[in-house]
């Protein structure tokens, strides 16, 4: 790897670092979310300063070359995450449903009360 | 025996009123409750003008959930039974004292009214008969018991039943997915001959891509189900 592209991958593991850091600051990342993103980025940067880590990696699996360590496990780490978001959203779609449902039930017996104070029709 | 009948709606604004009507002329014992799937016509409207009881959905969350409220608020409200009627005027209020009955008696957890058990002459596509017959396979298979007409939603339940299905009940196609569940919690269901009408309004809402997700969706939930622990 030329040194100029090393670089490039140095600054970008840096900038994905200061944006997760940043999302959670401006509380748009909760920080149990969080934490799988600041390991992939430390995890970038480890890789992008000592790139001898990945040739090993990449020797001792027996890749061919080794972006296609990279390719694989990148492709790896995305599935799972997507498969983890949507546990999330199934998880709180029940969730929003139970809320929903007390909601409607609760709203009805608040009129039902307030009719009754009213007295009776 | 305190009976509630449940009609779910979402945009049944042409239907509603007679389905009411029919139901107040033929099960007159009943109280009968409209829950209000978000819908986006006068739909709403119509249901407090009938003086039925109303719930209203904050925005459109299945049939599934929309009947699951109407079983929690029956559960709560000291119901003995509960009835699901459709708002689209496709079920048949003379049917509902027939029913009722073998709730009412104690014969059996849960009634389906089915369109297929009598020659009630209710036109049916190619298409859904071939959909009803892997349903029936499913339950055949499931339950060891015959079901002809598995997906109707014209049905009655008991008070166990209610707790059952307030506890769990699934959010979308629910109908076949709900006799199995009554089956693994060792209550029993039986179908009685009812004739259904085509639809009197709206627009039915199956469609061939939903009905392959129907199947789909029925089958992984069933078979996935069935490795679950019962509770």
């Amino acid at each position: 790897m030329g040194i100029s592209l090393n670089l490039f991958a140095i600054i970008g593991s840096i900038i994905l670092l200061l944006v997760i850091l940043e999302l959670i600051r401006r509380r748009y990342l909760q920080e149990r979310y969080s934490l799988v993103w600041i390991i992939t980025g430390a995890l970038f940067l480890l890789l992008s300063i000592r790139v001898d880590i990945l040739y090993r990696i990449s020797n001792f699996l027996g890749f061919s070359i080794p972006s296609n360590a990279l390719f694989f496990f990148g492709l790896l780490f995305l599935v799972l995450i997507v498969l983890g978001l949507s546990v999330i959203t199934s998880r709180l779609s029940v969730k929003n449903k139970i809320l929903a449902q007390e909601v409607v039930l609760l709203k009805k017996r608040v009129t039902d009360l307030e009719k009754g104070l009213r007295g009776p029709a | 025996m305190k009976i509630l009948v449940i009609i779910p709606v979402f945009n049944e604004e042409e239907t509603l009123r007679g389905v009411i009507l029919g139901i107040r002329s033929f099960l007159s014992e009943a109280d009968i409750l409209v829950v209000n799937d978000g819908s986006t016509d006068s739909t709403a409207r119509i249901a407090r003008e009938e003086g039925v009881l109303v719930l209203e959905h904050p925005y459109n969350m299945g049939i599934g959930a929309t009947m699951q409220t109407g079983f929690i608020y029956a559960l709560r409200n000291g119901y003995d039974i509960a009835v699901q009627v459709d708002g689209d005027g496709q079920h048949h209020p003379e049917s509902l004292p027939f029913l009722v009955k073998p709730v009412l008696e104690g014969h059996c957890n849960l009634v389906v009214g089915s369109r297929y058990l009598s020659d009630g002459g209710f036109k049916s596509t190619l298409p859904r008969k071939l959909g009803i017959k892997f349903f029936s396979s499913l339950i055949w298979i499931f339950t060891g018991t015959r079901a002809t007409d598995p997906t109707s939603g014209f049905r009655a339940i008991d008070r166990k039943t209610l707790e059952l299905f307030s506890e769990e009940y699934p959010s979308d196609y629910p109908e076949v997915e709900a006799l199995i569940s009554v089956y693994n919690k060792g209550l029993h269901f039986q179908e009685i001959p009812v004739t259904m009408r085509d639809r009197q309004g709206g627009a039915s809402s199956i469609g061939i891509l939903s009905a392959l997700y129907y199947m789909v969706k029925v089958t992984l939930s069933i078979s996935i189900g069935s490795f679950r622990r019962v509770k």
